[in-house]
């Protein structure tokens, strides 16, 4: 399932896209995070700077004394908790909030350093700064760290929060970039469909947006204008064939029928009898022509009703058995009832062709067989004759082909072509595969002859 | 079997072959090149039938049809296409056409089409009967029993339906179109001999050991079920 729906673009996409929300949304929240923590520790050492210019100007003025008293005072924000002082050297040490002087403190500016503000306490992260007084007195100025902790706490709730909404809002709208996508597709893909099966008339709805999808959709309707137009004209072509070229040869086979009733005997009637098998052959080649012209044009009226396939079958065995019986060869049915939506004169004939194709090639067993597998009818003609080779059965299904082991019988090479129209008609396919010895072809001769297999969709 | 016959066909030729060989059986054929003249001599004089090609400058040969069956005329028509498709069928068929003939045919077919189509004018010959007769060939449509003298002959369903039929039209030639559109429903040429052997094994069994056979091939058409 999983899987499945990762193979899917759609569901890329959405991911993608779902990615790089998360990511960029992650990107900004850490850079906004490091520079607010700039801007602070920016700020902090603004404040310990300036604190210790009011300490030093303390100092100058009342000396040693005032900057103690200074302290005592507790001006400014000398009463911040978080800030520390410490006045070392002459004198015992005066220390505003801090346990002991931290070490390693420069004068330059300031410094991170570790200081204990409580004695036996953990040491803390601190920013300090010293200055060394003309009196020996070394004065060191600084402030905890501990707002940034707060501060990090903080932001750190923030883009938990962050995190969450962008997630559902990057999910949210991918999932509706994907639903646009696979709209717009499905909606050219079903036109598509519409048009493979022969409805020339689908067109992809109108939406102006000039985007890639419209090209796609501006680009099918023009294809689908071409082939409406082309299939027109082969309609056209179709109908005008069959009245100009159908009429001359009725004509030359009914004036052979004369010339044969005139002469009914000698040389010239067999001449006459031999012209008609031909003028026969031409006018049923003639005829299967255009027949096929129709049906791969799609130019048939529906005339599909529910049906059993078993039906159809047996009818069709029912009319061939005489004729198989009496070529020696044995025609059986294996069916089950499956009913699907079809026309049956067209099944019927494109069975009895292929039927009609075993019985010429096909050696001495045929069976009929009609069975359901998963989503679809199976209507297949199987024979134990010489076969197709495997590199000749796509060709096989062609127009006008006619393998070379049939060259010898009459025929148009229509027939596979025409069962391929009618499957095609019926939304379904045709293949041809080997039916090993035995198996379908009934008697178990050993050798492998052809199975036709006409697959037709369920409703 | 006579009668007077309208050819409405705009091919000459065609024309000329059907009118020709209909008069060669005793029909008087009147001709007509377009629709609007098929039409003016379809309603105005009495025909036993007419043959009417669908496909016919000026007025087509579907509104000639429904045109004469608008004015009341009932003579039986038999529509001749070169689109002989079931799909056209059909159509012809729902318009008021008694019967369809694609093109190319045969004479013998258009000609056993129209006896057909006089026979059943002329009120159907044993067709409402429940027991048909063809000399001692005896066939009952509800106990489904066939007898020829004494002898009772066991029948498949298919092989009773195309006995039937052949029993129905005793005397007339019925071709193999004939017998697959009727007895099979099937509006397609399955090729080969498929008819004939059916055929053959209904005369084995109806004729096989008696003096007279009943069921004859008529050579180039089709078969003719009669005592003679």
């Amino acid at each position: 399932m999983f899987r499945r729906l990762w193979s899917s673009t759609v569901a890329r996409i959405v991911a993608a896209i779902f990615a790089v929300q998360i990511l960029s949304g992650a990107a900004t929240m850490l850079l906004l995070h490091s520079q607010m923590l700039q801007v602070i520790a920016s700020d902090r050492g603004r404040q310990i700077n300036d604190l210790r210019d009011d300490l030093l100007a303390a100092f100058y003025e009342g000396g040693h004394d005032g900057l103690v008293r200074y302290l005592g005072d507790a001006h400014g924000s000398v009463s911040d908790p978080l800030i520390f002082v410490a006045v070392t050297g002459k004198d015992a040490p005066a220390l505003v909030h801090l346990a002991a002087v931290p070490e390693g403190v420069t004068t330059d500016r300031p410094h991170a350093v570790k200081v204990l503000q409580v004695a036996g306490g953990e040491p803390v992260d601190a920013t300090a700064v010293r200055a060394d007084l003309p009196d020996g007195t070394r004065l060191t100025v600084g402030a905890l760290n501990a707002p940034d902790r707060q501060f990090s706490i903080a932001f750190a709730e923030a883009i938990t929060l962050t995190v969450v909404l962008t997630a559902l809002l990057a999910l949210g709208g991918a999932l509706m970039i994907g639903l646009v996508i696979s709209r717009r597709t499905h909606a050219i893909a079903a036109t598509a469909e519409a048009l493979g099966s022969g409805n020339f008339a689908a067109r992809i709805g109108n939406a102006e947006r000039g985007d890639g999808f419209d090209h796609l959709r501006r680009q099918m309707n023009f294809m689908a204008e071409r082939i409406d137009r082309l299939v027109g004209e082969l309609q056209t072509v179709a109908g005008t064939l069959a009245h100009d070229l159908r009429s001359p040869v009725a004509r030359l086979k009914a004036a052979i029928e004369t010339a044969q009733h005139a002469a009914p005997e000698g040389p010239a009637a067999e001449a006459l009898a031999l012209a008609r098998t031909d003028a026969e052959a031409l006018e049923d080649m003639l005829g299967a022509a255009l027949e096929l012209v129709r049906l791969e044009s799609g130019m048939v009226a529906d005339r599909r009703q529910m049906l059993d396939l078993a039906d159809i079958a047996a009818d069709l065995a029912e009319l061939y058995e005489p004729l198989a019986e009496q070529s020696g060869t044995a025609l059986s049915c294996q069916t089950v009832p499956v009913r699907v939506l079809a026309d049956r004169e067209l099944l019927s004939r494109a069975l009895a062709n292929l039927i009609d194709n075993s019985l010429k090639y096909g050696g001495d067993a045929i069976t009929v067989a009609v069975r359901r597998e998963r989503d679809h009818a199976v209507l297949e003609v199987a024979d134990n004759g010489a076969g197709i080779a495997e590199a000749d059965r796509d060709r096989a299904v062609g127009r006008f082909i006619r393998l070379d082991n049939a060259r010898t019988q009459p025929g148009a090479g229509l027939g596979l072509a025409m069962v391929a129209a009618v499957a095609a008609l019926h939304g379904g396919t045709v293949e041809l595969a080997e039916a090993s010895g035995g198996e379908s072809a009934g008697r178990g001769s050993g050798r492998s002859g052809l199975i036709v297999r006409m697959r037709l969709p369920l409703d | 079997m006579s009668g007077r016959i309208l050819i409405v066909e705009d091919d000459e030729r065609l024309a000329d072959y059907i009118g020709q060989g209909l008069t060669e059986q005793n029909y008087t054929v009147d001709r007509a090149a377009n629709g609007r003249d098929g039409l003016f001599l379809a309603t105005g004089s009495e025909f036993d039938a007419v043959v009417l090609d669908r496909m016919l400058p000026g007025m087509d040969g579907m509104a000639v049809l429904k045109a004469m069956r608008a004015a009341g005329v009932a003579t039986p028509v038999i529509m001749l296409s070169a689109l002989g498709d079931t799909d056209h069928r059909v159509e012809g068929l729902t318009a008021g056409a008694d019967d369809y003939l694609g093109k190319p045919f045969s004479f013998a077919e258009l000609l056993a089409r129209v006896q057909a189509l006089q026979r059943r004018g002329a009120g159907g010959g044993q067709a409402q009967q429940s027991v048909l007769h063809c000399a001692d060939l005896e066939l009952d449509r509800l106990t489904r029993q066939v007898r020829r003298g004494g002898r009772r002959i066991t029948m498949q369903p298919r092989e009773f339906r195309l006995l039937e039929h052949l029993m129905m039209h005793a005397g007339e030639v019925v071709t193999r179109t004939m017998l697959l559109e009727a007895v099979w429903d099937y509006h397609f040429d399955p090729g080969t001999n498929v008819i004939d052997v059916h055929i053959s094994r209904l005369r084995r069994k109806i004729d096989d050991g008696e003096a007279m056979p009943l069921l004859h091939t008529v050579r180039g058409a089709g078969y003719r079920l009669a005592a003679d």
